[in-house]
């Protein structure tokens, strides 16, 4: 038996151990920019009944970029507190203008090119003042990857998402091309192409990256909602097919222990959902950023996040 | 060992969820001989096929080659044939065979054209003189911004002789799902953004086209999020869809008094409801909704007893007794027991397909 254990879970693990239980460095600040990160200890794996936070990053990894020098367009914090089955969401603007934790000022969606998760996990906790227990961190494949391995998602799409000038960078030989997309209006099935144009394009939405963060929290609630009807059986075939484009520091055995934590928690009503919308930022920083009001961000973060 | 293996992947294997599994072809679904059968004949759309459902049967009327949002038409149907790039409509007779493009979205010089010099077009609808065609059209657009709005055109005429019924809110997606009215108005879906800056869809009546100004009025407040308008054969309720901004979907009926909605009902709130489609004989409202918590979207069917149950059969009139009047002690009536409110609850119609959500139904007698 233990034997045919092996034998069904061996090549889609060691797929999957490629990416997920990585040890992550998380660099001390410097004053220098882009120097080397100093690398701390990995915090200890949280007892799974204890709340926990979880950074979750999401690339454009296209061939325009080098591969482990990619920005984060898509910066989520989540809270998830099992005890009362509270799951809380902060989505931080790419674009907001902080001290990077490798040095330096920028825009928070450089840290993890200049210093890969380490560096961004560290940014977002020296400015938010909050503890990082793990960290996901998707590209675009992998989330289409993701998204098609679960038999898609239900998502009721906010409006008509129209772009005459989406990028066509996933499948196409030119990364510079554009494409048309029109994902319509209302409850539907999503497949993983479909899902990514609803929460990537921004072109359409006077809100740009804040919309665009709107629809990022309904797809990953609709990937939560979807995780609960998943099996630890099922986790080597989702690895297989994502096949190594996700990374995390969360290893695969944890990932099983949380499948019934996930399907335990069914109270829309205790899911908040937080975009830090004008007055919490404010357009008008150095190179088109986005400026924090801390003053409101932080009481407002630090109550979700003690 | 390698038997062993064997053994154990297949039993590993069968404890594996079933999400992943793809939805079967709607003429694969075998008919239950106590299977529900509608009454008339169903349109609706599945993975780029039209397909026709009469007598508990499919039929499958189109390959799968982009096709959607099927609507009736005098001896066939209209639907939208879409392709990478661009959307057009057409004429199809009731075998789903081709009779007519009637829009023309490819770029005039396709090769190397700027992606804007395309357009889309989606739900068609014939006025009900059937000497017009409606649909949301992506033109006017600036730019990045990218709206559909309402148009009305001639039948076997031109986009270029059309009339532009709505104005579209810049960066929304601009306005859909035009239900042309007997009296000449028509009802859409407009999205626009509500007080807390979140896009909302609302239900929108007007009378006469737009040009450049807004014209008409809101049927549904921003609140409600109500998208998926569907006119009752007799012309007096609208069924619809309301979200109230959240990732539900109820789905929700009100009295239409020609300009106005009257006060909403909410007949199902437990699942995710997509296009309401009212049974052309009144018998009741099928729409599209998962058949499994977050599955793919299945075919059901609320009977008009669960939202309008027929009113109590009168009280017989007392007959009177051969012999003439009585003088003596008459006993007592029993009180009757109370009646046993009947719920009626949605029938699910399939059960393994995968219907597309964003296509209206179309519904014949």
């Amino acid at each position: 038996m233990v034997a045919g254990g092996l034998a069904y879970f061996i090549p889609a693990a060691s797929t999957a151990f490629d990416a997920l239980g990585q040890t992550v460095s998380v660099p001390s600040p410097s004053v220098a920019l882009l120097t080397t990160p100093s690398p701390v200890p990995t915090p200890s794996p949280v007892a799974l009944g204890s709340p926990f936070t979880i950074l979750l990053l999401g690339s454009d990894d296209d061939s325009k970029f080098s591969a482990d020098h990619v920005l984060t367009q898509s910066m989520i914090l989540v809270r998830v507190v099992p005890a009362t089955k509270q799951v809380t969401m902060v989505s931080i603007p790419r674009d907001l203008y902080v001290p990077l934790s490798v040095g330096g000022t920028g825009k928070i969606d450089g840290a993890y090119s200049y210093g890969g998760a380490g560096a961004a996990i560290a940014t977002v906790q020296e400015n938010f003042g909050v503890h990082i227990d793990d960290y996901i961190w998707v590209g675009l494949l992998g989330l289409i990857k993701l998204i098609d391995a679960i038999g898609g998602v239900d998502v009721v799409t906010s409006h008509p998402v129209m772009d005459d000038y989406y990028p066509a960078d996933v499948f196409s030989n030119y990364p510079y091309d554009y494409e048309r997309v029109a994902v319509l209006g209302g409850p539907q099935h999503l497949d993983g192409l479909s899902a990514m144009q609803y929460v990537r394009s921004r072109h359409g939405d006077l809100q740009s990256d804040f919309g665009r963060s709107q629809r990022q929290q309904d797809v990953l609630l609709a990937i939560r909602q979807k995780a609960k009807q998943l099996t630890p059986e099922d986790l080597p075939r989702i690895a297989a097919a994502i096949g190594g484009e996700l990374k995390s520091s969360i290893t695969v055995t944890r990932v099983a222990e949380m499948l019934p934590l996930a399907a335990s928690f069914d109270n829309p009503d205790s899911i908040t959902q937080i975009v830090l919308l004008p007055p919490y930022t404010h357009g008008g920083g150095p190179g088109g950023s986005v400026v924090a009001n801390w003053s409101l961000i932080l009481p407002l973060v630090h109550q979700y996040f003690p | 060992m390698v038997l062993t293996g064997t053994f154990t992947y297949i039993y590993l294997e069968g404890r594996q969820s079933k999400v992943a599994v793809a939805p079967k072809k709607p003429t694969l679904a075998i008919p239950s001989p106590h299977a529900f059968t509608l009454p008339g004949t169903l349109f609706l759309a599945q993975a780029g096929a039209l397909y026709s459902l009469n007598s508990g049967r499919f039929h499958q009327l189109t390959a799968e080659e982009g096709w959607s949002q099927p609507s009736l038409f005098p001896n066939g149907l209209l639907a939208v044939k879409r392709s990478v790039l661009y959307s057009d409509i057409y004429i199809l007779n009731r075998f789903g065979q081709v009779q007519r493009q009637e829009t023309v979205d490819i770029a005039s010089i396709p090769t190397g054209a700027d992606p804007s010099s395309y357009n889309w077009a989606f739900y068609p609808r014939i006025s009900p003189d059937q000497t017009s065609l409606w649909l949301a059209y992506d033109n006017p657009k600036y730019g990045y911004d990218v709206i559909l709005s309402i148009w009305q055109m001639p039948l076997y005429g031109s986009i270029h002789e059309g009339k532009l019924w709505s104005s579209a809110d810049d960066y929304t997606g601009g306005d859909v799902q035009p239900i042309p009215l007997a009296g000449g108005g028509v009802i859409y879906t407009k999205y626009s953004y509500g007080p807390d800056l979140k896009l909302i869809g609302q239900l929108w009546y007007t009378n006469r086209p737009s040009g450049s100004f807004v014209t008409g009025h809101a049927l549904t407040d921003p609140s409600e999020d109500c998208r998926d308008p569907a006119l009752s054969p007799d012309g007096h309720e609208v069924a619809m869809i309301c979200t109230y901004e959240k990732q539900i979907s109820y789905l929700t009926i009100a009295t239409w008094d020609g300009s106005n909605l009257g006060p909403r009902t909410t007949l199902v709130s437990s699942q995710l409801v997509a296009q309401p489609t009212w049974a052309p004989d009144g018998s009741g409202i099928a729409y599209l909704a998962p058949g499994s918590p977050d599955g793919p979207f299945q075919l059901w069917f609320l009977p008009k007893n669960a939202y309008a149950p027929p009113p109590p059969s009168p009280i017989p009139t007392p007959t009177p007794t051969p012999g003439g009047p009585y003088n003596g002690h008459l006993p007592s009536p029993s009180p009757l027991p109370a009646p046993t409110p009947i719920v009626v609850r949605p029938i699910q119609i399939t059960t393994d397909q995968g219907f597309d959500a964003t296509s209206p139904m179309a519904w014949t007698g």
